[in-house]
C-alpha cells in the first residue's frame, strides 16, 4: 500500500462539512418528528381503530417495512415528475424518510399501546379523566416506559443509515458534501473517514441528550452505549 | 399515465425478467454471504470481549469501540471507505468482493449485540456448574452456553438479514448489478420511473417479506425460554 494519507484539504473545507453535519441533524429531527406523528395515529388505529381502517395501516407498514428506503426515495425523486409533481431533492428524501419511518415508528409504538392494560383506561374513566388527560397521564407514561429505548435507537437509525441516503439524490448534507469535495481533489479517503468520525461525534452528542431527555422527560434510564 | 400502460409489453419481455432475476439473486447472495461471514466472526468479537482479566482489557475496549463505532457510521460511508481503502492496496478486486466485504463489516457490527444478549440471557449458574467441572472457557461457550443462547439469537439474526436484503440497495451506487442498479438502468434506457421503481420494489418485496415471515414465525416459536413457555401461554389465554 503506497498511499500518502493528506488531511490539510479536508481542513480547509471543514466548515463545509459542518454545514452538511447541520442539515443531516436538521433532516434527522424533522424526518424522525413526522414519522412519530404518522406513528403515533398509526399504532392508535392498530390497537383502537376499526378493522378497515386497521387493514389500511398494516398493508401501509408491511409494504414500506418491505422495500428498501432508497427505492421509495427514487420513486418519489425520478416517479413524480411523470405525473407533474417536481419536488426539491430536499422535499422528496424528506417526504421519502416520513414515510418510512412512520411505517416503523407504528411498529414500534404499537408495542407501547399494547402495553397500556384496558383496566388503567378504565380506572381513568372512573376517575373521571378527559380523553386529553387520559393521553397524557395514563398512555404517554407507559409508552415511554416500554418503548424509549427502542425510539431514542431508531432515531440514530434515521440519522445516520436514513438521511445519508439523501448523498445519492443529490442533497448537500454530510455524506453528499463529502461526495461533492472529494470529487473535486480525490481525498476519498481522508474525506470519509473524517466524516465517518463526523457521524461518531453527531451520534453520540444525539444519543446523550436523548438519555438525558428522556431521564428528565419520563424517568426513564436510557442507555447510551 | 399512458406511457407506462404504452410500454408495460415491451417492459414486461422475458429478457428483462431474467435480468430481474439474476440481479435479484446477486442481491441474494451478497446479503446472504455477507450476513453468514458477518455473524461468525461476530461470534468471535463477542468470545475475545469477554474475555476475562486485566491484560485483555485493551482488547475488550477495541471490540466494544468496534461496535460502537460502526452501528454509528451509515452505510453508504462505509461502503466509499472500504471501496478506496481496497483500492490502495490492491486494484483488482471485484466490485462483489467489496460490497460483501462492507456488508461484513457492518453486519459484524450489529450482530455482535445480538449475540451477547443471546449469551447473557443465559443463567450465570450454568457457566459457574461448567466452571466447577472444570471445562475451559472455549468449551463452555460451545458444548453449554450456545446451545441456550440459540433460541434468543436466532430470530432477530433472521430479522437483522432480512432487513439487510433491503440496505445493500444502497451497494448500487458503486456500480454493483444489483437490483436498484438494474432499476436506474432500466429508467435510463427510457422506462417509466414509476414502472420500474414500482417493480423493483415488488421484488425486494417477494424476497424480505417471506423471509421476515420466516423470522416471526421463529420468534414465536423459540421466542420463549422452555421454563417459560407455560406461563407466557397462560398469561395470553
Amino acid at each position: 500500500m503506497n498511499y500518502t494519507f493528506q488531511y490539510g484539504v479536508v481542513w480547509d473545507n471543514f466548515d463545509v462539512l459542518m454545514e452538511g453535519a447541520w442539515l443531516t441533524f436538521q433532516l434527522g429531527v424533522i424526518a424522525f418528528g413526522g414519522g412519530a406523528i404518522i406513528g403515533l395515529v398509526g399504532a392508535a388505529i392498530k390497537t383502537y381503530g376499526p378493522r378497515p381502517l386497521r387493514l389500511l395501516v398494516d398493508t401501509y407498514v408491511v409494504f414500506i417495512t418491505n422495500t428498501p428506503a432508497l427505492i421509495q426515495i427514487y420513486f418519489l425523486y425520478f416517479g413524480l415528475p411523470e405525473v407533474g409533481l417536481r419536488w426539491s431533492n430536499e422535499a422528496c428524501v424528506l417526504i421519502g424518510l416520513i414515510l418510512n419511518a412512520g411505517a416503523y415508528l407504528t411498529m414500534i409504538l404499537r408495542a407501547g399501546f399494547l402495553s397500556v392494560r384496558k383496566t388503567e383506561l378504565e380506572a381513568g374513566q372512573t376517575l373521571g379523566f378527559s380523553l386529553v388527560q387520559q393521553i397524557r397521564y395514563i398512555i404517554v407514561p407507559h409508552i415511554a416506559k416500554s418503548v424509549y429505548p427502542a425510539l431514542a435507537n431508531f432515531f440514530i437509525v434515521v440519522l445516520v443509515m436514513g438521511t445519508s441516503i439523501g448523498a445519492l439524490i443529490g442533497v448537500d448534507e454530510l455524506t453528499g458534501q463529502a461526495i461533492n469535495l472529494s470529487t473535486i481533489n480525490y481525498r476519498w479517503l481522508e474525506y470519509f473517514s473524517v466524516v465517518a468520525a463526523l457521524y461518531v461525534v453527531l451520534t453520540f452528542v444525539a444519543s446523550i441528550g436523548l438519555a438525558l431527555l428522556g431521564r428528565w422527560a419520563f424517568r426513564v434510564r436510557a442507555r447510551i452505549f | 399515465m399512458e406511457r407506462i400502460i404504452e410500454q408495460l409489453p415491451r417492459f414486461f419481455t422475458l429478457d428483462n425478467m431474467v435480468l430481474l432475476a439474476q440481479s435479484a439473486g446477486l442481491t441474494l447472495a451478497m446479503t446472504a454471504m455477507g450476513c453468514l461471514i458477518g455473524f461468525g466472526l461476530a461470534f468471535v468479537l463477542v468470545y475475545l470481549r469477554q474475555t476475562p482479566g486485566l491484560w485483555a482489557l485493551p482488547l475488550r475496549l477495541v471490540c466494544i469501540a468496534y461496535v460502537e463505532i460502526f452501528r454509528r457510521i451509515p452505510f453508504i460511508v462505509v461502503i466509499y471507505l472500504v471501496l478506496f481503502f481496497i483500492q490502495t492496496v490492491t486494484t483488482d478486486a471485484s466490485l462483489f468482493t467489496i460490497a460483501v466485504i462492507a456488508i461484513c463489516i457492518y453486519a459484524v457490527a450489529y450482530t455482535a449485540d445480538i449475540i451477547r444478549g443471546g449469551i447473557e440471557s443465559v443463567a450465570q449458574t450454568q457457566v459457574e456448574a461448567a466452571t466447577a467441572m472444570n471445562f475451559s472457557r472455549l468449551r463452555t461457550m460451545v458444548t453449554v452456553v450456545l446451545p441456550q443462547a440459540w433460541p434468543v439469537i436466532v430470530p432477530p439474526a433472521i430479522a437483522f438479514a432480512v432487513s439487510f436484503i433491503k440496505d445493500t440497495a444502497l451497494v448500487s451506487q458503486i456500480g454493483v448489478f444489483e437490483l436498484t442498479f438494474r432499476g436506474k438502468e432500466l429508467n435510463n434506457q427510457g422506462f417509466s420511473a414509476l414502472l420500474v421503481f414500482g417493480t423493483i420494489a415488488f421484488c425486494y418485496f417477494l424476497m424480505s417479506f417471506p423471509l421476515s415471515m420466516l423470522g416471526q414465525y421463529l420468534e414465536k416459536r423459540l421466542g420463549t425460554p422452555r421454563g417459560q413457555r407455560s406461563a407466557r401461554s397462560i398469561r395470553n389465554g
